[in-house]
């Protein structure tokens, strides 16, 4: 009976052009929101390519020199010489830490165009390099991507409920719907049927679509936790749909003309995906504002003023805390101008510590705030699925940023017991290394399942309470 | 077999139905009769548990049409004032459907033109969409939906209404096989010719309520349209 | 004639529930989101002062230092934020707020204030702008689409033709009626603005350019406009009411959420961003290149030395370090003004690719004038960098020629809290709005072609459309 039902239905359908443009319009959007998905990716690719080619360039370069110097017994600069600690960690040999676009990165381009991919690490302080950024048009940033996310997210619940709004009015428009309920077949059924064809249809070409798209693209398969990943994202495209497509039934069991049904409709997808997720921004950004940068960066810099005017008392105190690094004769490392900057830089961070934590803390709450909030928009709690999966996230970039830290710690604790050591480097291949360990695939699972279960909640129970309401839908009347 | 006992629908305290009681038996063809908002498609649309009772029940083949409506829509067929069907379907494509929703899924195409041929429709009507259909072929794929189900009773509701004569006289003829072969017939009707002409029993309402209720060898034709009057007048 | 039918139409309209509740929800928003812009933009403005305030403190209370340690030293410039951004933020949350002006380098902005928001940003900001571009023809459409195509389905048409009212007559009427209620529910929000306008600038209302806020609001009645008559022409010309909703939803939702998106991608592909360690690799490049200092150097030593008539550059009565210093920021200035003048370039030619499709979609064109005149575009942000950039210069000139003068060879020079001062304070005016119009004459030529057509193709669906 139910495959009777579907049936039918894909043959009223398929004479109706309404299926064919929304497909249609469906595909294109789609092919072309991977394609921009997939150059995004590549351009990413090319740009980290492109730094590690600069820093290996670069290494090659002072081992060339270390070499000549060596050789020729030459003097040099203690500005230029490639041989000073000082020197490497600083200017000379920064290694670049670099996160590299996730499996499904080409499926959602998330905050990936706007949080840098890439850091210098150096011994400079932290808020330095973490303020680094890649270049982009500020307009491009602001008017955001046409990517797959935007597709699904936007485009493909406008879609659902194109083909839904009227699936039951029109038939009552039309006179079928009494005639079809003379028969022995419940209305439940029906409606299952025809919800299950359009499912069928519309997340049938989502996923083609994508996954035609994506192999095109190149997506490479042999990635960890790309199985769960990609299932994970089907999963997600499957429940969203879900969401919308009870929607649409809860709104025809009303038994609503198909005019006010497609108002209601219209009018919950404005309010769901547009007003809500831009009110909640502005409630947050309202309620936990972050300060302008402008005063960390004036803090930094009184911080640095009062940290270099007392330069030397501050090597003092820095051999009192690493009593380990203090040589022999500390008294002329008292104007040794390297160590001096080791603890100044050092001084300056802790100083700019509670600073930096103030901006931190607002973001976090701001977090905090929108993980609650999302539930009441399924396009918030898509975004962030999509995102985490596709690794274009906000989580997955402070994921990175904590490496980094460690890393930037890492760094200098190469490097500055050499400076204090007086010490030079000696081999270029014992420079600290990044590299960037993927989050586990279980916790990304873990934070997608709670925002599906966000969505497949209320799906279920708007489909359960709309497939209860229809015993009482009004076919005649 | 179609039974109402006490059957009753109030709408907003309004009495659109007030304890009707009838019973149609296997065979017979009974017409309600009566003005606009008098009951008539109140009553069909009970038997069709398209509305719920306020009070009485609705019973086809003794079955509650409450308790088990899917049960008793097996056993019934309905064909509204215009029966409306699939328009970017053909004829027979909407009859295949209907059929299938209806239980039976398994009809041939020949078994299925065999039935459009009973109910007179040409061969060729059979592959068009019906967009194309006049009122009177739609009726005539109503009827054929009834006896490709097998139902054992059906509800009319004003079939002939707006069918020319002839379309009319077929229709009247269709019905007359059906009850014949033991098919309980209700129908709703303004038409007092038709209804002399192929009912067996017709009912008067008024108000909701069954008026009178008469055998059609009691009278002739014209002596139905007084006593008809003669219920609407006061 | 027309006065009366637009009466009828906002009488009726106002007796619609649909009216009522529509343009509470629309009120508001936009009230929301000019009181969220108000606090937003005195909050910044604020901490920008503030800021501006203190760099300029730092660096004339500099201990005595040498003047290049100075402009090693810098000062930060932070963009003033403009009065108007109130209703359109436009890029600013995607600029960095702050430049570090030091010697030898031009830097870039840092600190995007999006990097310090949640994802959730990236579905708008809902300012007064956003509210006007997206959520205000959202509100045209719904309470036009029927507008002719219900009075063709209640038969009223009919009736109307029928006592000899021109159609032309009936099509500006509903027109004019429709603006009318439009502006009922967009006055609050101006008297609003102009209220909250009026509270944050010191000197009043007048203090600010209010050119710009004339200019903004005629734009956008325009864009209304252009709003209006198109779906009115929808609903006469269309079969029927839904499928006139149909199309002006389709037409919204390419307008306000689609067309943006789609061009902004297609700009970068005709026109693409480098990457920044392209960028940078290609300036670095060039600012390693030292033969063309160089070889300055040797003729400006040789043309001095000549000139005093003196052997070595050490015998001069002037620093030849300071000249040397200077020569290396003249050469460097010209690789940034190339580099960055090329990107800022490009950056320009994606934005016109938005200016042209306007023609496709009139919010395109909107959006660019909106941002220019609230003095948040890219143009006015480069107007920003270059004038920051100008003062970097400045500092520089000042400094190198403080050391030409006074460096004595073989000694420790340390400049003080004198030369520091020398160095004026950072001041910043904002281009004027004749500037702002001549860079977006695209965009008025194309909001002015859209508002002709749409009256156009309006009276002529009116002329054409079926009675019934």
């Amino acid at each position: 009976m139910f495959l009777r039902i579907l049936r039918h239905e894909w043959s009223t359908l398929r004479a109706d052009a309404t299926l064919w443009v929304v497909a249609g319009v469906f595909a294109v959007a789609i092919g072309y929101g991977v394609w921009n998905g997939v150059r995004w990716v590549e351009f990413q690719t090319r740009a980290l390519a492109g730094a590690a080619a600069e820093e290996q360039e670069r290494y090659d370069g002072l081992r060339q020199r270390v070499d000549d110097i060596v050789k020729t017994g030459g003097q040099v600069s203690p500005f230029a010489d490639p041989r000073s600690p000082s020197n490497v960690g600083g200017r000379l040999g920064p290694r670049y830490a670099m996160l590299p676009p996730g499996p499904l990165a080409p499926l959602a381009i998330g905050q990936s165009d706007l949080l840098p991919y890439y850091f210098r690490i150096s011994t400079d302080s932290r808020e330095n390099i973490l303020a680094a950024t890649e270049i982009e048009n500020p307009q491009r940033l602001l008017v955001g991507r046409f990517d797959l996310a935007f597709v699904v997210i936007f485009l493909y619940p406008l879609l659902i409920l194109a083909v839904t709004y009227n699936m039951l009015s029109a038939e009552k428009e039309q006179g079928t719907l009494a005639l079809v309920l003379s028969q022995p077949v419940a209305l439940r059924t029906i409606v299952t049927g025809k919800i299950t064809l359009r499912a069928m249809v519309l997340v049938g070409t989502v996923l083609v679509c994508s996954g035609v798209a994506l192999a095109l693209g190149g997506v490479d398969l042999a990635s960890p936790g790309i199985g769960l990943r990609l299932l994970l994202w089907a999963g997600a495209v499957a429940v969203y749909g879900a969401f919308w497509f009870s929607l649409a039934a809860l709104v025809a069991s009303f038994g609503r003309g198909s005019a006010t049904s497609a108002t209601i409709l219209a009018s919950a997808w404005l309010v769901l995906v547009v007003m809500l997720p831009s009110l909640f921004n502005l409630a947050v950004t309202t309620i936990y504002p972050v300060p302008s940068r402008v005063e960390m960066v004036q803090a930094m810099r009184e911080a640095s003023d009062d940290a270099s005017a007392e330069g030397s008392k501050l090597l003092a105190s820095y051999y009192e805390d690493h009593p380990e690094l203090a040589t022999g004769d500390a008294e002329q490392a008292m104007t040794d101008f390297n160590m001096i900057r080791v603890a100044v830089n050092d001084d300056v961070e802790r100083r700019v510590r509670p600073v930096v934590a103030r901006y931190e803390q607002q973001i976090v709450a701001q977090q905090a705030a929108i993980d609650g909030l999302r539930f009441l928009s399924p396009a918030v709690l898509m975004q962030e699925a999509l995102n985490d999966l596709a690794g274009t996230g906000t989580a997955r970039h402070r994921h990175f940023v904590a490496q980094v830290d460690r890393f930037h710690a890492e760094w200098r604790g190469y490097f500055t017991p050499l400076i204090f050591q007086r010490a030079q480097v000696t081999s270029f291949d014992d420079v600290p290394r990044f590299a960037f360990e993927e989050e586990a695939t279980g916790a990304i699972a873990r934070r997608v399942g709670v925002s599906l279960a966000g969505l497949a909640l209320p799906a279920a129970l708007m489909g359960l309470f709309g497939v209860s309401r229809l015993r009482r839908y009004p076919v005649v009347g | 077999m179609l039974e109402a006992t006490n059957l009753t629908k109030h709408y907003n305290g309004v009495t659109a139905l007030d304890s009707l009681t009838l019973t149609v038996e296997p065979g017979e063809v009974f017409c309600l009769l009566g003005a606009n908002g008098a009951g008539k498609t109140t009553t069909i649309n009970l038997f069709l548990n398209f509305i719920a009772p306020t009070s009485g029940t609705a019973a086809i083949n003794g079955i509650d049409v409450v308790q088990q409506p899917l049960e008793t829509k097996k056993y019934v067929a309905y064909i509204p004032e215009t029966v409306m069907l699939y328009r970017n379907l053909t004829g027979l494509e909407n009859l295949e459907y209907f059929a299938a929703l209806a239980g039976r899924p398994d009809y041939t195409r020949d078994q299925l033109l065999g039935f459009f041929q009973e109910v007179g429709l040409a061969g060729d009507a059979a592959d068009r969409r019906v967009g194309t259909y006049s009122k009177g072929m739609r009726q005539k794929v109503g009827i054929a939906i009834a006896i490709a189900k097998g139902a054992r009773s059906l509800l009319l509701d004003e079939p002939t209404s707006g069918l020319d004569p002839k379309a009319s006289n077929e229709f009247s003829d269709l019905l007359k096989r059906m009850s014949d072969s033991g098919v309980a017939v209700l129908m709703a009707t303004h038409d007092l010719f038709r209804a002399k002409e192929s009912g067996t029993r017709v009912g008067i309402m008024k108000h909701g309520t069954l008026v009178a209720v008469h055998g059609t060898d009691e009278f002739g034709h014209a002596d139905l349209e007084r006593l008809y009057l003669q219920y609407m007048h006061d | 004639m027309v006065l009366r039918i637009a009466r009828k139409e906002l009488v009726e309209m106002m007796r619609d529930g649909r009216f009522r509740v529509l343009s509470a929800i629309v009120l508001a928003v936009s009230l929301v989101s000019l009181l969220a812009g108000w606090k937003h933009y005195t909050d910044l403005s604020r901490q920008h002062e503030t800021a501006a305030a203190s760099t300029r403190e730092q660096w004339v209370n500099q201990p005595e230092k040498n003047p290049h340690s100075a402009a090693h030293y810098g000062v930060y410039a932070f963009k003033p934020k403009s009065q108007l951004a109130i209703v359109d933020t436009g890029i600013d949350p995607y600029m960095g707020v702050a430049v570090w002006l030091e010697a030898h380098r031009q830097n870039e902005f840092k600190y995007r204030p999006a990097q310090d928001r949640t994802a959730v940003q990236r579905f708008g900001e809902m300012t007064a702008g956003e509210v006007l571009q997206v959520l205000l023809p959202l509100f045209v459409v719904l309470m036009t689409f029927s507008a002719f195509s219900g009075e063709r389905e209640q038969g009223t048409l009919r009736q109307l033709l029928s006592l000899g009212v021109r159609r032309r007559d009936l099509m500006m009427g509903k027109a004019l009626g429709i603006a009318a209620a439009l502006g009922l529910v967009l006055v609050p929000s101006v008297i609003m603005g102009v209220v909250a306008m009026a509270l944050t600038l010191e000197g009043g209302l007048l203090a600010g350019d209010p050119m710009r806020a004339v200019l903004l609001v005629a734009v956008y009645a325009a864009y209304f406009a252009v709003m209006i008559a198109l779906a009115l022409g929808v609903s006469a010309w269309a079969a029927s009411s839904r499928l006139a909703l149909v199309i002006l939803l389709s037409f919204w939702f390419t307008n306000s959420l689609i067309a943006s998106r789609a061009v902004s991608d297609l700009a970068s592909a005709l026109h693409p961003t480098p990457s920044a360690i392209e960028f940078q690799q290609a300036m670095q490049a060039d600012l390693d290149d030292r033969a063309p200092v160089q070889r300055r150097l040797d003729e400006r030593r040789a043309a001095l030395l000549r000139e005093y008539n003196v052997d070595t550059i050490d015998a001069l009565p002037i620093a030849f370090s300071g000249i040397s210093l200077q020569e290396g920021e003249e050469y460097a200035n010209l690789v940034f003004d190339r580099h960055y003048g090329r990107l800022f370039d490009l950056y320009d030619r994606q934005n016109r690719v938005h200016q042209l499709a306007g023609v496709v979609a009139p919010m395109l064109a909107v959006r660019s004038l909106s941002m220019g005149l609230a003095g948040t575009d890219f143009l006015q942000h480069r107007d920003f960098i270059r004038a920051a950039e100008d003062y970097r210069r400045d500092i520089q000139r000042i400094l190198n020629g403080d050391i030409v003068r006074n460096q004595k060879p073989g000694q420790v020079y340390l400049a003080g809290r004198a030369l520091w001062e020398e160095v004026p304070p950072f001041d910043y005016e904002a281009p004027a709005t004749s500037w702002v119009l001549a860079a977006y004459t695209t965009s008025l030529l194309v909001l002015g072609l859209w508002m002709a057509a749409a009256v156009a193709w309006m009276l002529r669906a009116g002329a054409t459309a079926r009675v019934d």
